[in-house]
This record gives C-alpha cells, sequence and structure tokens, in this order.
C-alpha cells in the first residue's frame, strides 16, 4: 500500500512523538528535535510530516483546551498508535538485521 | 476566535499582526489553530531567549517555510473529522489561485494560436527590452567605480577661433601650473596616452600596445587596484612601469613579473614594479601599461618642450579630484580664466580657454571624443518602450477580443458568488501565466543574442538574472509592469459582465468594451513601425550616402601601412623598394590620409596682410606622391615639387573663399605663413572631404614635411593583391626590425568614421523588424477573430450575391483606414526627429516625400498580406458550411 513505507524523518518524528507520550504537540516536538539533532527545525517541515504520519494512519490526534500561553488556541496532541509501533518496531528490526549482517572486519582498515 | 482573545493581554509581545492574518488567509481552517498557536509559543520562546526584533524575523521565516500545498489543501477524508469548526465559507486565496492556474492552463492550452501569439510577441519585445536594459546600464556605468567619482575632473581646452573647437587635451604645463598656484585641487593626475607602441620583451616577444604616462596621483584618483607591488610607491620611480593581470599573463604566461623588464619603442627600458587587477570592462581608460609622468621626457620628449604652452595635444590629458566642497563651476569662471591669462598674452588668452569636464560627462561627450551621446541611449530606451506596447497592445486587442468567447464561464463564476475583484484578479493570473512564460522565453532568447550584440558593439556583456541583482529587479518590475499594463483593461472588461446576459450568451461585441480603444491601440502599432521603417530607411540612405558619394579623391584599392622611423634615406629605401613591385602604381608618405577624425589645425598668415587671418586652417603633411596616388585634382597652379622641408603649399577652395579672393589664380605664387612656416603658394586643390560628411569642408592646405611623415599609402593593383602584400611584409619588415607589421586599406579606415552609425543602424534594423513582425502578428490574430465573428455575416453577403472582392474589402476598408491614420501621426514625428538626426551631417540626403511613401508602402504591403491571407479564406468559405446550423 501506498505510504506505509516510513521515511527516515518520519521514523525520527514518530520516535519523538512516542517519547513525548501524552503531550506530543507541534512545538514540544520541534524542539525535542533541534535539541537532539543539533540543528534548528522548522515548524512548517514537522508539521507536515506529522500530518503525514496521521494521514498513514501511524498517530492519532485530539485538540486540546485552549491555553491563554498560545494566544487562546488549543494545542492538537498526537498520540502513536498500534500501526505506528508496529512501524517503528519494523524499521528497527531492518536495522538490527543490517547491523548484525555487517561482518567484523568490515569497519578495518577504513581510510 | 483567536484573534479576539489576542487582544486582551497587550503587554505582552505579539507575533508580527500581518503574518498572522496572511496565515489565517491561507491556512485551511482545520490547521488554523494548531498552526498559529504552535507559531505563537515558539514566538514568545523566541522573544525570551533572543529578544522581540529576532523573534518577529523568525516568525517571518518560519511562515515562508510553512509555505506547502498541505497548508491549505482541503481536509483528506482519510483523516476523521476534528470536533473543531471546519468553516468554508471563506474561499481561501491559495486555492482560488490554483484553481486560477490550472483554469488558465487550460484555456492557454485550448486557444493555442492565441497563446502562440501573445507569447512570441510579448517575448520578443522583453528579449528586446533586456539587450536595451543591459546594453544601456553598461553605457551608464562607464567609469562610475572610482571613488569620490564626482569630484573628478578633465581639464580640457577650448579654441575661440572663428568657430569654436574643442581639445581633451591640455597645454603640458598645466598640470604643474594647477598644482603650483591653486589649492583647490586635492589630486592631479596628468597623463599622456601614447596608442599603438612596440614593447619587446625579447627579440622574439613583440607587442603592440597602448601605454600610458602617469602622475603618481593618477592611480590614487582612479580606482584600479593593484594586485601586486606597493602602491604608495608605484608610479613614483623613474623607469618602472604598472601592467594589468591580462598583460603579465600574456607576457610571461604564470611567471612572476615583477622584475622583469620591457623596452618601449626604441627609446625606453623600464622594469616592472606592480601588477594591477585588470581593467573593468567599463573604463574608457584602456591602456594596460603604466609608466612615470617623469619618463614622457626620453619617450617623447617633443610633447614635453617646458613651458610650452602653444600646442595642445589630445592624448596629453589632466585629470584632478577637487577639494570637498570646492565648486566645479567657480574652478571654472576664476581658476581656469586666470591661468590663461597668465600664461598667454591678451589675444591668445581669449583664444585658449580652458574648462573642467565631469568625469560623468567623459564617455557621452562627443565633441570631447566621447564614445556616445546619451541621446544615443535613451533613443534606444524609447525603442524598447515602444516594443514593449507593442506587445502590450496586441495582448490587449486579443484578450478583449476573445472575452466573448468566455461569457459563459464568467457567467457560471459571477452566478456562484464571485466577486468582480476576483474575477479580475483570475484574469490577472492568467497574464501573469502567459507574461511570465515570455519572460523566461525572453531571457533564453537574449542570452542567445548577446554574442551578436558583443560583436557588433565589440564589447562583452553577459545576462545573468541570477548573479546581476538589477537585472533580476528590472525583470521582475517589467513583469509586474507588463501583466499591468496588459491585464488590467479585458481584466475590468471581463469582470463587468452581466451574469444574466452572459449566461443567455447575449453579450454583444459593444459589450466588450469599445472596438474604439482596439482600433486606437492597432493605430498606435502602425504608427511606431511607421516611425521605425522611417528612421531606418533615412538612417540606410545617410550611411549609404556617406559611402557612396564621391569625397573627392580615390579612396579604393589603396593600402596604407605605418612608418615607425620616418629618417630620410629609410624612407628613400622603402619607396624604392615597392615602386619596383608588380602591381604597385603610387607610394607616397604623408601624415594623415586624406580622410581622418581629426587633424591639426593651426593659423595662417596670407601674402603681405598685416594680421593672422582670423580663421584656422587644416594641415596635411604629404610629398609630391600625395595628390597624384589619391587623384585630387588641382583646379589652378601645379602640385608639390619634391622636397622635405616646408616650401611650397597647396591650398584648397576653401581657402580661397576664407581668404576672400574672387579667382583661384589669386592666390597662386603668393607667400603665406602656416603654422610659423612661410611658404608659397603653388596650386589649389579641388575641395575634398577631409573629415566625416558631418562637418562642412574647412580651409586645408597640403605640404611637403619629411619629419612628421608617419604614414606610406600604396596604390595597388587589385588583381594581384596576395603576393604584392607579401611583398610590402617582407619589405617592410626588413626595414623596420623592431616593429611589428600591419597594413589597412583606405576604404575600410573611412567606413570606421561611420562606425558608431552603422552599428545604430543594424540594431535599429533589428528592432523595427521585430515591431513590425510583432505588430503582424496581433493583427493576424485580431483579423482571425474579426473573421470568425463576421462568419454568419459573411454566409448572409455571399448568398445574397457579393463577390470575394467586396467581402474582403470587408476587411481591408478598416485596416487602411487605420493605417491612414497612424501615417497621419507617424510621419510628422519620424520627419521632426530624422530632421534632428541629419543636422548632425553637413553633408547630408534630402528628406523627400519617397522615403514616407515608401514607408507607408512598405507598412500597406505587410498589413495586407497579414490580413488578406486570413480574410480570403475568410471570404472564400462557403456559405452553406457557415449558415447550415442556423
Amino acid at each position: 500500500m501506498k505510504g506505509t513505507q516510513l521515511g527516515e524523518f518520519e521514523e525520527i518524528v514518530l520516535l519523538t512523538i512516542a517519547r513525548l507520550y501524552d503531550d506530543a504537540y507541534g512545538v514540544a516536538v520541534v524542539e525535542e528535535l533541534s535539541q537532539r539533532l543539533e540543528r534548528p527545525i522548522s515548524l512548517g517541515f514537522v508539521h507536515r510530516t506529522m500530518q503525514r504520519l496521521e494521514e498513514k494512519g501511524l498517530v492519532h490526534s485530539r485538540f486540546s483546551e485552549p491555553i491563554a500561553e498560545r494566544g487562546g488556541r488549543s494545542k492538537r496532541l498526537f498520540t502513536i498508535t498500534m500501526a505506528g509501533e508496529q512501524a517503528l518496531r519494523e524499521a528497527r528490526r531492518i536495522r538490527n538485521e543490517l547491523w548484525e549482517g555487517i561482518p567484523k572486519t568490515a569497519f578495518d582498515n577504513l581510510l | 476566535m483567536s484573534q479576539k482573545n489576542n487582544t486582551n493581554k497587550p503587554s505582552q509581545p505579539e507575533p508580527p499582526r500581518w503574518a498572522e492574518w496572511l496565515l489565517t488567509q491561507i491556512t485551511a481552517p482545520h490547521l488554523r489553530d494548531e498552526v498559529l498557536g504552535d507559531l505563537y509559543e515558539l514566538f514568545q520562546k523566541r522573544v525570551q531567549r533572543y529578544g522581540n526584533t529576532t523573534a518577529q524575523l523568525v516568525y517571518a521565516l518560519e511562515i515562508v517555510l510553512l509555505l506547502h500545498p498541505r497548508l491549505w489543501r482541503k481536509q483528506t477524508k482519510s483523516t476523521h473529522q476534528y470536533p473543531k469548526p471546519t468553516d468554508y465559507s471563506q474561499p481561501n486565496p491559495m486555492n482560488m489561485l490554483s484553481n486560477y492556474v490550472k483554469i488558465g492552463i487550460r484555456k492557454l492550452n485550448r486557444q493555442k494560436s492565441y497563446t502562440l501569439i501573445n507569447v512570441v510577441s510579448l517575448s520578443l519585445g522583453i528579449a528586446c527590452v533586456i539587450l536595451i536594459f543591459t546594453l544601456v546600464r553598461y553605457h551608464l556605468s562607464f567609469d562610475t567605480f572610482h571613488a569620490n567619482q564626482n569630484r573628478i575632473y578633465r581639464i580640457y581646452t577650448e579654441f575661440h577661433g572663428e568657430k569654436l573647437t574643442y581639445s581633451t587635451g591640455v597645454p603640458n604645463p598645466m598640470g604643474d601650473a594647477f598644482r603650483n598656484d591653486y589649492n583647490v585641487a586635492q589630486k592631479i593626475g596628468r597623463i599622456a596616452f601614447l596608442p599603438k607602441r612596440v614593447v619587446t620583451i625579447s627579440p622574439q616577444k613583440k607587442f603592440e600596445e597602448d601605454i600610458a604616462f602617469a602622475d603618481a596621483d593618477f592611480m590614487s584618483i582612479f580606482n584600479f587596484p593593484l594586485i601586486q607591488g606597493n602602491s604608495r610607491s608605484a608610479l613614483r620611480e623613474r623607469n618602472t612601469a604598472l601592467i594589468t593581470e591580462r598583460i603579465a599573463k600574456k607576457y610571461f604566461g604564470e611567471e612572476d613579473p615583477i622584475g622583469r623588464l620591457l623596452r618601449i619603442d626604441d627609446s625606453l627600458v623600464v622594469s616592472i614594479k606592480g601588477v594591477l587587477q585588470n581593467l573593468p570592462p567599463n573604463t574608457d581608460f584602456r591602456s594596460e601599461i603604466y609608466i612615470p609622468f617623469g619618463n614622457l621626457q626620453n619617450h617623447s620628449p617633443w610633447m614635453v618642450e617646458k613651458d610650452w604652452w602653444f600646442s595642445v595635444n589630445k592624448e596629453m590629458q589632466c585629470f584632478i579630484q577637487l577639494k570637498p566642497g570646492v565648486l566645479a563651476a567657480s574652478v571654472d569662471a576664476n581658476i581656469l580664466p586666470a591661468i590663461s591669462n597668465k600664461h598667454y598674452d591678451k589675444d591668445m588668452a581669449k583664444y585658449f580657454q580652458f574648462r573642467l569636464q565631469p568625469l560623468a560627462d567623459v564617455h557621452f561627450n562627443p565633441k570631447l571624443r566621447g564614445y556616445t551621446e546619451k541621446k544615443n541611449l535613451w533613443t534606444f530606451v524609447l525603442i524598447g518602450f515602444f516594443l514593449v506596447v507593442t506587445a502590450c497592445v496586441n495582448f490587449i486587442n486579443l484578450a478583449t477580443a476573445q472575452a466573448l468567447g468566455r461569457s459563459r464561464e464568467i457567467g457560471v463564476r459571477k452566478a456562484l458568488g464571485s466577486e468582480r475583484s476576483a474575477l479580475f484578479w483570475q484574469f490577472i493570473t492568467e497574464t501573469t501565466l502567459i507574461a511570465g512564460l515570455s519572460l523566461v522565453i525572453a531571457l533564453g532568447l537574449a542570452y542567445l543574442a548577446i554574442p551578436f550584440v558583443n560583436q557588433w558593439f565589440d564589447i562583452n556583456l553577459a545576462i545573468n538574472p541570477f548573479t546581476d541583482p538589477y537585472l533580476l529587479t528590472f525583470l521582475l518590475g517589467l513583469l509586474v509592469i507588463v501583466v499591468f499594463c496588459s491585464g488590467a483593461y479585458p481584466g475590468l472588461i471581463l469582470a463587468r459582465f452581466q451574469p444574466v446576459l452572459a449566461l443567455k450568451g447575449k453579450l454583444s461585441q459593444r459589450s466588450v468594451g469599445g472596438f474604439s480603444l482596439r482600433r486606437g491601440l492597432v493605430v498606435t502599432q502602425f504608427a511606431i513601425s511607421q516611425l521605425l521603417i522611417i528612421g531606418t530607411l533615412i538612417v540606410t540612405n545617410q550611411i549609404r550616402y556617406s559611402q557612396q558619394t564621391d569625397m573627392g579623391f580615390r579612396k579604393d584599392a589603396t593600402v596604407i601601412l605605418p612608418i615607425p622611423n620616418n629618417k630620410k634615406s629609410t624612407i628613400n629605401t622603402l619607396a624604392a623598394q615597392l615602386s619596383e613591385m608588380s602591381g604597385v602604381e603610387n607610394v607616397t608618405f604623408f601624415d594623415t590620409p586624406p580622410a581622418s577624425e581629426f587633424l591639426a589645425s593651426t593659423g595662417i598668415r596670407f601674402d603681405s596682410r598685416p594680421k593672422k587671418e582670423d580663421f584656422s586652417i587644416g594641415i596635411k603633411s604629404a610629398d609630391y606622391q600625395y595628390v597624384p596616388t589619391f587623384k585630387i585634382p588641382i583646379l589652378a597652379g601645379r602640385n608639390l615639387y619634391p622636397s622635405d622641408t616646408v616650401r611650397e603649399y597647396l591650398v584648397n577652395e576653401a581657402t580661397v573663399k576664407a581668404l576672400g579672393l574672387a579667382s583661384l589664380k589669386a592666390v597662386i605664387g603668393k607667400t603665406a605663413t602656416i603654422n610659423g612656416r612661410p611658404g608659397t603658394i603653388v596650386g589649389v586643390m579641388k575641395d575634398f572631404h577631409f573629415k566625416s560628411f558631418r562637418v562642412a569642408i574647412e580651409p586645408l592646405c597640403l605640404t611637403t614635411w619629411g619629419e612628421v611623415y608617419n604614414h606610406c599609402a600604396v596604390k595597388v593593383n587589385m588583381a594581384n593583391l596576395e603576393p604584392t602584400l607579401a611583398g610590402f611584409e617582407k619589405a617592410w619588415t626588413a626595414l623596420y626590425p623592431s616593429s611589428i607589421y600591419t597594413y589597412r586599406f583606405l576604404d575600410e579606415e573611412i567606413d570606421r568614421l561611420y562606425k558608431l552609425d552603422s552599428m545604430l543602424l543594424r540594431l535599429i534594423q533589428a528592432f523595427a523588424g521585430i515591431a513590425i513582425f510583432v505588430g503582424c502578428l496581433g493583427l493576424y490574430g485580431l483579423v482571425s477573430f474579426m473573421a470568425a465573428q463576421k462568419r454568419k455575416e459573411i454566409g448572409v453577403r455571399k448568398v445574397l450575391g457579393a463577390s470575394t472582392s467586396s467581402i474582403l474589402w470587408l476587411f481591408g476598408k478598416e485596416f487602411s483606414r487605420l493605417l491612414l491614420i497612424a501615417f497621419v501621426l507617424a510621419a510628422p514625428l519620424a520627419w521632426w526627429v530624422m530632421k534632428e538626426w541629419l543636422n548632425n551631417f553637413v553633408y547630408r540626403i534630402e528628406l523627400g516625400a519617397g522615403i514616407f511613401v515608401l514607408a507607408i508602402l512598405v507598412t500597406f504591403v505587410v498589413a495586407s498580406l497579414t490580413v488578406g491571407f486570413r480574410s480570403v479564406k475568410a471570404a472564400l468559405t462557403n456559405p452553406v458550411k457557415t449558415l447550415r446550423t442556423e
């Protein structure tokens, strides 16, 4: 099915959403990511990724109550779905397998 | 809803209002809260971290990064419904825009000929404008990169004789006098330009180069940075030189040029002390080797005779940089006349006057050897404007004509609640599509054409909007102007349609706006084409006249060789060797060919008259072979006898007239003192054009004076040219081993007097061609449309017995009338403009009716071909086909 493939940035965002558990919304994800990746991330980029994740059914979103610190606007809070968890585990499995397949000598004698 | 809450807390810094508004407009409703909220929160955090200003900037940046179709796309079905209201009653402008673009592209795709005509005419017009812009900006940028350039002036000389003449040069002591006696200039840089000197590095490596002798101050007045060497000591030490990077590479390749020796002609050896950055293309200073001014004495002592105020050489120039606050006008009014008064007696002080010329004027003053007049640049700007107007007119005409065809669409849109402004913007979007496409094509065309323009003008321009912010700004500005000029009127017409009428298909041609406007526009187009055609014809005729009219001497098959050294024995050897060769008819030695741009002129005292004549006389020095070589007719008396010193004079008819004598014979045998040297007038030459046709034939004399001969002309037999030229080279090189052999033909040399005019002509021809072509495209489109509109009318007429020709006349009479009106407008304007241009020439063609008749004929033929092609098709259609559907 089109769109079940998890892109690299999508994977990172999905992981962050899972990690932030109950407080995963735009700003929180942006802050967490900029801190971890040590480079500025634009809101637009994160935002679009989260939209895509939702379209793929990997996350679920709900609105919070309006909050004064946000100029009276509500947050859109994301939580990971079962499909999301499965996609993450699948991605991790592939990576692990790839890592395990690397012969020990491959990293010797590198330039 | 969110906006209301915002206003409750005025104490906190708020994100930029306009940005929030913009976002609200373009964001899909189900995302609005989230996006604005997130940005608001981030903004507050950034205010605390980086301060208000930075946070505002980052906010704007974030919006740019947010732009993506996802931002305004409607909620997809796959995502579930939110409890938030999803309000689509206000159309999202971004959505509408994509709809407009989609409809626009479909429309353009469906009406290919309409699109093609518009795109072709707009892109041709814009391509020309891009070229013109590049060219004009290049010329306006000349020598504008010097620091304090508005305080830099050149001192020039005015000779107040019977006629006012000018020289770019000054007497050589001028610089010192100015420096020692007055305290108004910060820096004074004398410079002597010596074109075409031979620079020798080794016996095998010789180059011909323009060199300059300059004061050290010259380099600090002008911004020609050194990339190697010390700028403080540059040009201060004798026998040193600065060369440009290009020359360094040409002479020494990759080797270090510093300390290398150059021999200039045979008189001077200098060592290289510095390397200048390559000269930018937009400077009039073209010398690439600079030597201290003090060395000029070793090279050309005659140029720097001490305190010699009576000779002005155009290449001996003086640039000054005034102190801040000193007005050029006051220097002109007080100091320079005082210098004249101090160094000349009363009469001569009136004759020699000096003035300041601003640096910005140097490139544009033809009296002082400037490259071109600003007037010519503005002519091009005007032509560019005309071309864009022609293209926009096409667009307006076609678009309003087409408007009727889209009445249904407009009706539906209006019925569904589209506002006038929305319809207007829709049309503007479509126009932008066409104009944007044309702009891209135009850039491509201009890019392809620039090598040819460079070749014509002998310059090196490039077109790259990505590295050239001015060009980019200009293009964007042009796009906006073109879009609004051509889109606004049809847009208004469309937006004005009554929905009911539009849906019923009851709109008539009248409701899409006056046909009179379209007529007016066509008249404008015709007028522009005719103006350009008349201009082209007149310039062509004048240039042909200059090239073909008898100049009064023979100019064909004559080879001119330079004479680097005019020692008598060398010249005689050369003459003997050359005349022995087969195919050589005459050999003569002289200082200037019969026609040249510049000629020394001087005073004359005739016979026993007590005072100097108050006209000046041009002087050419040449041996006795000059007259027979160039076949200059002698009207009275005889040719000069062979001699090497000034003994005899030949004068022209104009001299006799200026002396006030009735008969030519009256001067023969009389003495005349010209340039301080007495001699006998032995003959009178028929007047010949010794300068270009721009100036009248003035008094001229010819005398033998071996010291100044620097050229040799050989009349050859064209039948067997190659071996003759090879023979010249061999003989010449044997005699002048340290010089570089070059030769030119006299007629080419004379054509060069009209070089700028020829370039102008070629450009105007190209532009006129494009204007006519663009105009025809529009005309064709319009006629096609008329034919489609009148299909039924033509059918009915044919059924009722109209002939093909009478139907053709239906189209023809309309356009003939417009063409005539255009002619009535264009002819007087063209007559006036071209009269002004022809006034530059003393010897010129007459502005006869013939040219105007030809112009209208040309337009008429072109227009009737365009109109005829389409209308014949319409007239020949079988009426059954057009009427069957009724």
